[in-house]
């Protein structure tokens, strides 16, 4: 049990496109205990979600994708396609945004919550499953678009616990549904996760959702991590200027008035294939001088468990 | 750009037409001295048909009929998919569904039967051919045009225009024509084909001027003299690869207007 | 619901089936204004003779008496008689249409089975070598007139190399019997069906390789592959039923198209069926036969529509509950 349950060394991820290849993460280094809930914070473009996706191999064909992943001693990115077949789902399962379109239309969500358990040879029960998530067992007969996007959700969750995974990678699950939801959805996954001892990493561009379910938090721009450290001091006092800027922007949890006009934070994410020189946030940054401009900054521990990328800390 | 290169040879062939052969040589009397039938040769680049006439001419020309019943029929059927399109989608209530019920009846009645009943009722000129074609040809271009009115209405900018106090016309033209334009201009160079198919279809079956042969109607010519038995490929298949290469030519043009135009299928 | 749903498609149908009706009388009376000038020799007729014909056809009195007889008949399946041969147009119908119906059912169902599986393919692996190789190829089939394609077929396995009959549907000069008789027939239409099949098999192949492609981008093919499914099964089971269904209505429309290609390919074999028929139609300019042609074609693929229409229904329970 003293080994953590995730490892990620030096990992990037590049994309293909026509106008040559994108660099969505670039040089990532984390990991996740047992049990341990890691909040992965940044705007949309910041690579959170590529660098999530990448730990299952999750891309698309042609794209890139190094360093190192260890999942419970194994080393992810080195597996055949066969075995990574029987990790995904039985040891790291994945909530996507399930409001929209992650449920297959066309199928009852009995049978898409069976496939997966089929798939692993699992032995949980499809009726279970969803009692534990709070949707009645005659509604397993339903189709996605018959439910609710709280259901969907809620249905999403159920899938990925049905094969007991240790990790659950939970990827803006509570984005586009509406704030009573959002919060149901959230303290369903905190219970889950205390209940079941899961290790969670839990992406959102809202930093004010973390407060409820993360241990840790990590914030990622421009597919770097720029800080790390407790979730709870951090919560409160925030030292990279990016995460301040995050934090600012999301006062309290789901506040539809905030998200709409982020305060504290202009100007846009950079674009991947054209990262500024030196500190990738300088441009918007309020406290950058231009020794921000020429310099490359690393994570360095600014207090005891407590990292930060800024030339400033 | 093998669709713009095929495209360009087809139109200067039609163009240079009566540079390489006479008018005059499609004429049944044409070819009372040549000899019939007859393989390929220096005079007869293409050999020579049933009646003694030059297939090379044939096919010359054949292309000027045919890029004519083609871009005249699409003229046709854009002008009306579009007129009755943007009618069906900006209408609301008994117009719309009456344009859309008329649109399923277009659609789904079968083309060629269709056709041949009206060019049998009407004549059997280029022009006419044309607007046959043309007349029945718009129902799925309306839809589409119809489906993106719909869309950029949901937009609501047309919403503003209209309690602003701007008139139905007005808001048609400035706010929607706009916003469909490129629609239709990629959906027009898609009909093209189709209807340049369509024609030759009609022509092969025997609605088509045995003098300004288009070239399904030298490919009708070919199968009712028994080129086929009789081993004559020079005079079946290059109408035939002709009928393929303009067809591919406005296919590919037409895709890669719509992937310009419509970012979303950029990657397809 | 479901079937409250089929009834719906039902009614829809017979509206149609009404508007082609109404269609088809005026396309031929009011078009036309001197009923017997298509007529062959008119000219030559006495007036006793032109009031017998013209009441032979039913195109005496008002247009609205023409109209009400002309439902009433049709109804009862009276289409008049074919100028050219005079007899019953429905027994001239009749008398072809089982050679019709084995061509073009055969034909539909080869190329709907094929294109789908190619167009699938292609998608699911676009830009591999599958698709570099088929989609040039359904791209150049589509291009090709089916009458032509049937041309190089009689012209080089027919007449050149004599692998197969160059038309017809029987060999008149044997007497076959049995399983003989069988095989002679089958050879007969191995030409037609394959030219019938090839002509249409690129417009469908390239619809579902577009369709397969626009549901390559679901996110709900990432949720089956995160649960660990092979890639096969990630298609089988989750990308193909979604991408059929935008199909459906585009094969079942495709299919008017398949009855005009019947046409020519009849027409280039020589094959005895409802094509020929047409073109035989349009050479005699015989208005009686073309109508009920063409309310045979319309008929058919009327009917073939609604038949998708109820397909869909069960295959997207979207349709199903959600109407």
């Amino acid at each position: 049990m003293s080994d953590p349950l995730l490892v990620v060394r030096d990992l990037h991820v590049t994309y293909r496109s026509s106008r040559g290849p994108v660099p969505a993460v670039r040089g990532v280094s984390l990991h996740l205990d047992r049990g341990e809930t890691l909040g992965l914070a940044g705007e949309s473009g910041s690579g959170k979600s590529s660098m999530a996706m990448a730990l299952l191999r999750l891309v698309p064909v042609g794209t890139t994708i190094t360093g190192s992943v260890t999942l419970a001693g194994e080393d992810v990115l080195a597996m055949k396609p066969g075995r990574l077949r029987a990790v995904r789902w039985a040891e790291a399962a994945v909530v996507f945004q399930g409001a929209q379109h992650v449920l297959n239309p066309v199928h009852r969500i009995r049978r898409q919550i069976q496939e997966a358990i089929d798939t692993h040879r699992g032995n949980g029960k499809v009726a279970d499953l969803l009692e534990q998530v709070g949707i009645p067992r005659w509604r397993s007969d339903a189709y996605p678009h018959e439910l609710s996007g709280g259901q969907k959700q809620r249905v999403m969750i159920a899938m990925a616990l049905a094969c007991d995974p240790e990790l659950l990678i939970a990827d803006e699950p509570t984005t586009a549904l509406d704030v009573m939801v959002q919060a149901q959805v959230l303290q369903l996954l905190a219970d889950l996760q205390r209940d079941r001892g899961l290790a969670m990493i839990f992406i959102t561009h809202d930093l004010s959702v973390l407060s409820t379910v993360a241990d840790r938090l990590a914030v990622m721009y421009a597919g770097r991590l720029v800080e790390t450290g407790p979730a709870k001091e951090m919560l409160r006092g925030a030292r990279h200027p990016y995460t301040k800027a995050l934090a600012a922007a999301f006062p309290t949890i789901g506040d539809q008035s905030s998200r709409l006009a982020p305060s504290g934070l202009a100007g846009d994410p950079p674009d991947p294939m054209a990262v500024p020189s030196g500190c990738p946030f300088h441009p918007r940054c309020p406290i950058a001088t231009e020794e921000c401009a020429a310099t490359m900054v690393e994570l360095h521990e600014i207090s005891p468990g407590w990292e930060a990328a800024c030339l400033k800390l | 750009m093998v669709g713009l290169a095929l495209m360009t040879l087809f139109v200067a062939m039609a163009l240079l037409a009566p540079v390489f052969a006479n008018r005059s040589e499609l004429q049944a009397a044409a070819g009372r001295n040549n000899p019939n039938l007859h393989a390929p040769n220096g005079k007869f680049w293409l050999g020579t048909d049933e009646i003694g006439r030059n297939v090379f001419a044939l096919v010359m020309w054949g292309a000027r009929v045919s890029l004519y019943i083609g871009l005249l029929a699409t003229v046709v059927a854009v002008v009306i998919g579009s007129v009755l399109g943007l009618i069906a989608g900006y209408a609301r209530g008994w117009v719309s569904r009456v344009m859309l019920a008329i649109d399923d009846f277009f659609l789904v009645l079968p083309f060629i039967p269709l056709a041949i009943v009206l060019a049998l009722l009407l004549g059997r000129s280029p022009t006419i051919m044309a607007l046959v074609i043309g007349g029945t040809f718009w129902a799925g271009g309306s839809r589409l045009i119809r489906a993106q009115v719909l869309s950029l209405r949901e937009r609501g900018y047309v919403e503003r225009a209209t309690a602003l106090g701007a008139s139905s016309r007005h808001i048609i033209m400035r706010h929607v024509l706009p916003g469909v334009a490129p629609l239709i201009i990629a959906n027009a160079s898609l009909i093209v084909p189709g209807a340049i198919l369509a024609e030759s279809t009609l022509a092969f079956l025997g609605l088509g001027d045995r003098f300004s042969p288009s070239w399904g109607k030298v490919l009708e010519g070919a199968q009712a003299s028994g080129a086929l038995t009789l081993n004559a490929w020079w005079y079946y298949l290059p109408p035939g690869l002709c009928i393929i290469g303009i067809v591919l030519a406005f296919t590919l043009v037409g895709n890669a207007l719509e992937r310009i135009f419509d970012p979303r299928l950029g990657d397809r | 619901m479901t079937t409250r749903l089929v009834l719906k498609k039902l009614i829809d149908a017979v509206v149609l089936l009404a508007m082609v009706l109404v269609f088809n009388f005026f396309l031929f009376r009011v078009v036309d204004h001197d009923p017997l000038a298509k007529y062959r020799g008119h000219s030559k007729l006495s007036q006793a003779q032109r009031t017998a014909i013209i009441k032979r056809f039913g195109l005496d009195g008002s247009k609205w008496e023409q109209f009400v007889r002309f439902v009433d008949r049709t109804l009862h399946g009276d289409f008049g008689r074919s100028f050219n041969s005079t007899r019953p147009v429905v027994s001239e119908i009749l008398d072809r249409l089982p050679n019709t119906l084995l061509l073009v059912g055969i034909s539909t169902v080869l190329t709907i089975a094929i294109g789908i599986r190619i167009g699938i393919r292609a998608g699911w692996q676009r830009g591999g070598r599958f698709d570099r190789i088929s989609t040039p190829f359904s791209m150049a089939l589509y291009g090709t007139p089916e009458f032509f394609l049937g041309m190089l077929f009689l012209a080089f396995l027919g007449a050149k190399l004599g692998w197969f009959p160059t038309g017809g549907v029987t060999n008149p000069a044997a007497h076959y019997t049995g399983f003989s008789a069988i095989v002679d027939r089958a050879r007969h239409l191995v030409l037609p069906v394959a030219t019938l099949t090839l002509g249409y098999l690129g417009s469908y192949s390239l619809v579902m390789r577009t369709s397969m492609l626009d549901t390559l981008r679901e996110d709900y093919l990432t949720t089956a592959r995160a649960k660990g499914l092979r890639d096969r099964d990630v298609m089988r089971r989750h990308a193909v039923p979604n991408a059929l269904l935008p199909s459906v209505s585009l094969i079942a429309i495709g299919f008017g198209f398949i009855i005009g290609g019947a046409i020519t390919t009849e027409t280039v074999f020589s094959y005895p069926g409802l094509g020929l028929a047409t073109y035989q139609a349009i050479g005699n300019t015989d208005l009686p036969m073309m109508q009920a042609l063409f309310m045979f074609s319309s008929v058919a693929v009327i009917v073939f529509n609604i038949f998708a229409d109820v397909v869909l229904t069960f295959l997207d329970p979207r349709i199903r509950v959600g109407a």
